[in-house]
């Protein structure tokens, strides 16, 4: 699914990733841990093809192409999704308007007509009810005025509707209660499928105990610097990262 | 502004006046209105508050208004439900209609009775071009309102027909609001074709006690226009005047509001959005006047450049000592795109009292980065994007446009290719 290799990128003329090398394969949930500062948000804006990030080196293939040469939209188009750490406020533009232009958008790309609308409506109110959301945010503007677990399960909702192939979500659980992280690992577990992948970038292990990962990987000073299955997570908690800084260094 | 101008403004009226109907304004208030304009002198690009305006094409322009047409209406927007529409061609009424119940509206060039002298009170310099209208008006619409009014509506649309070589059109409303009567105006400046035309409207509203007015007025006017325009309002006591403006044609715009707030507890609400692309200019400047206690103004402003396009918003709020417990409230919002696009916008607060509650906020900036890639990274075509974000700019104006009808016909003015938002805010 996804194949990161030798990954460098400068943001501001600093180096931030140095050498990043991740395998992703299909239907599997990958978790990437690491303390502040060592590129996680970075890789995921990287893969989305966030402006300002410069590729000095390296190589990343999606699903067989060559993710660098996308464009943002094509990225989203050909089945990825981001979810965002913080997701920005766009009061006046119709969070629905948002999700079926989103959908329609991927639709069209796959030589698809439309999405009906009523069918649509029908899918998003059923989405909505899984992340326990009330049906009023559909008509506000996009993450208006919600707080900081509304914008959360939004991005989780609109990971539901647009059903990506590789699902990049960034610091999701960070800001969450322990009910609204239970909601939002519930939605992320539906969507659990042997075609597609996960991408967890997480500070914290407690989110993998709702969402049990495949693999979990190390992100220190710009490379990954351990893998291993899920006790690596818990013995993350344990000792924290100083142990693995060192050995990075 | 050539003293050149200025003599072939006064040898043009001198060859009209016999001509200009005495019904709507009599010679001598005609002459006198070009004695003062003239000793005034023309708006200038070196006064403050008119050098953000177009005022160039005062150079080229025919004063002198363009003579009756007979040719036939081109389409007009579609009629709003439930709204009495009178259409004025190059500042005359073409087609009458029933006025709704409480309703009077009259043409002064069609006859009746001679409405009293009504004048636009203002003295203000940035209002002077009203005189250009009172000497020359060729028609003018005066519209009373009683209390007992059902809440129809009236719908003036102002067709500029001729081109600038004959002549210009000169709208002229009178707006009259009983005690407690209530009514919504949509007032439409709109264009017929490619000719290039000179507008100048002037527009004059007084709400008595209680009195509600809601006014939609819609620059939509041809390409080449020049349009000038004047609004002075008198609000008496617990009057509420909600005044919406939406520019987006013209290629030269100037639209001068000048509100008094002279009675106790008046509101006025003033929501701006203009929308400026090739070379036009959109221009307007907002004085709230507060001339008693516990008046209160809310002005908000949204305006978008394009191209090479200018956009400018001069907003005042000026409280006088009489004005204790004034509450007002700016907003003023500007987006730049395009590299050649000038914004410029001014909030400026004149207080003379004490116990007074005035904000005011006003920046200008590009679309917002953040905001843009969220969209992209959802699949949304760079143009879209774009698009959706300076509807949502706007959104701040038009969401308070309460005609459903009215708006959607606004907003695909606004966006032509987002009928689907549209479609899809309507569903739910």
């Amino acid at each position: 699914m996804l194949i990161i290799e030798n990954l460098h990128t400068t943001v501001d003329g600093k180096e931030i990733l140095k050498g990043l090398q991740l395998t992703v394969p299909e239907g599997e949930v990958h978790a990437v841990m690491g303390p502040n500062g060592s590129g996680k948000s970075t890789l995921a804006h990287v893969l989305a093809g966030r402006p300002g990030y410069a590729i000095t080196a390296g190589t990343v293939r999606f699903r067989g192409r060559d993710l660098l040469a996308l464009s943002p939209e094509e990225r989203a188009r050909e089945g990825l999704f981001l979810g965002f750490q913080y997701p920005v406020e766009i009061p006046g533009v119709n969070n629905v308007y948002l999700l079926k232009a989103a959908v329609n958008a991927a639709r069209k790309h796959r030589g698809l007509p439309e999405v009906d609308a009523f069918e649509f409506l029908t899918l998003v109110r059923e989405k909505m009810r899984l992340m326990r959301m009330d049906e009023s945010m559909l008509s506000r503007g996009v993450n208006e005025g919600f707080s900081g677990g509304e914008k959360k399960r939004n991005e989780i909702l609109q990971m539901l509707v647009l059903e990506p192939s590789l699902a990049v979500l960034d610091e999701t659980d960070s800001g969450l209660d322990i009910d609204a992280l239970k909601v939002v690992a519930s939605g992320v577990n539906t969507l659990r499928a042997p075609n597609r992948s996960l991408v967890l970038v997480t500070h914290y292990q407690r989110l993998l105990e709702h969402i049990v990962p495949d693999r979990v990987h190390v992100l220190v000073n710009g490379r990954i610097v351990r893998s291993g299955d899920r006790t690596l997570a818990l013995e993350l908690e344990q000792r924290g990262y100083d142990w693995l800084i060192g050995e990075a260094a | 502004m050539s003293a050149a101008v200025l003599t072939r403004l006064k040898n043009e009226y001198g060859a009209a006046r016999a001509a200009l109907p005495g019904s709507v304004i009599d010679t001598h208030r005609r002459s006198e209105a070009i004695e003062t304009l003239c000793a005034q002198g023309l708006p200038a690009g070196r006064e403050e508050n008119w050098r953000y305006t177009n005022l160039r094409v005062l150079e080229r322009a025919r004063f002198a208004p363009a003579q009756p047409s007979a040719e036939a209406l081109p389409a007009l927007p579609e009629p709003l439900t439930g709204f009495a529409r009178y259409v004025f061609v190059d500042g005359r009424l073409r087609s009458l209609a029933t006025a709704p119940h409480g309703v009077t509206v009259r043409s002064l060039l069609s006859g009746g009775a001679p409405d009293g002298p009504w004048r636009f009170a203002s003295e203000l310099p940035e209002a002077r071009l009203a005189l250009l209208n009172e000497a020359f008006a060729t028609d003018a619409a005066c519209i009373e309102v009683r209390p007992e009014t059902d809440g129809a509506g009236i719908e003036l649309v102002f067709l500029a027909a001729a081109g600038a070589d004959s002549g210009a059109s000169y709208p002229r409303v009178r707006l009259a609001l009983n005690s407690g009567a209530r009514l919504t105006v949509v007032e439409r400046h709109i264009g017929a074709g490619e000719a290039s035309s000179l507008v100048n409207s002037a527009v004059r509203v007084e709400l008595a006690a209680n009195a509600h007015l809601t006014h939609y007025r819609l620059q939509q006017c041809a390409a080449r226009t020049a349009w000038f325009d004047t609004l002075t309002a008198q609000l008496a006591a617990d009057a509420r005047y909600d005044l919406l403006a939406v520019g987006t044609g013209a290629l030269a715009s100037r639209s001068t509001v000048h509100a008094q707030l002279t009675g106790r507890a008046a509101q006025l609400t003033l929501s701006a959005a203009a929308l400026g692309a090739a070379q036009q200019s959109q221009d307007m400047y907002a004085l709230s006047e507060h001339l008693a206690a516990r008046t209160s103004t809310v002005q908000t402003f949204r305006g978008i450049a394009s191209d090479r396009s200018r956009v400018a918003f001069n907003g005042k709020i000026a409280v006088r000592e009489q004005a204790a417990g004034t509450d007002s409230r700016q907003s003023l919002r500007g987006l730049l795109d395009g590299a050649q696009a000038e914004i410029d916008l001014r909030p400026q607060l004149e207080i003379y009292t004490d116990e007074v509650r005035c904000s005011h906020g006003a920046t200008a900036g590009k679309l917002d980065e953040n905001m843009l890639f969220y969209l992209l990274s959802r699949g949304i075509a760079p143009e879209v994007a774009q698009h959706l974000l300076k509807w949502a700019f706007l959104e701040d104006v038009v969401a308070k446009i309460e005609l459903a009808q009215l708006r959607r016909q606004i907003e695909h003015g606004l966006a032509g290719q987002m009928r689907e938002a549209v479609a899809l805010r309507e569903l739910l």
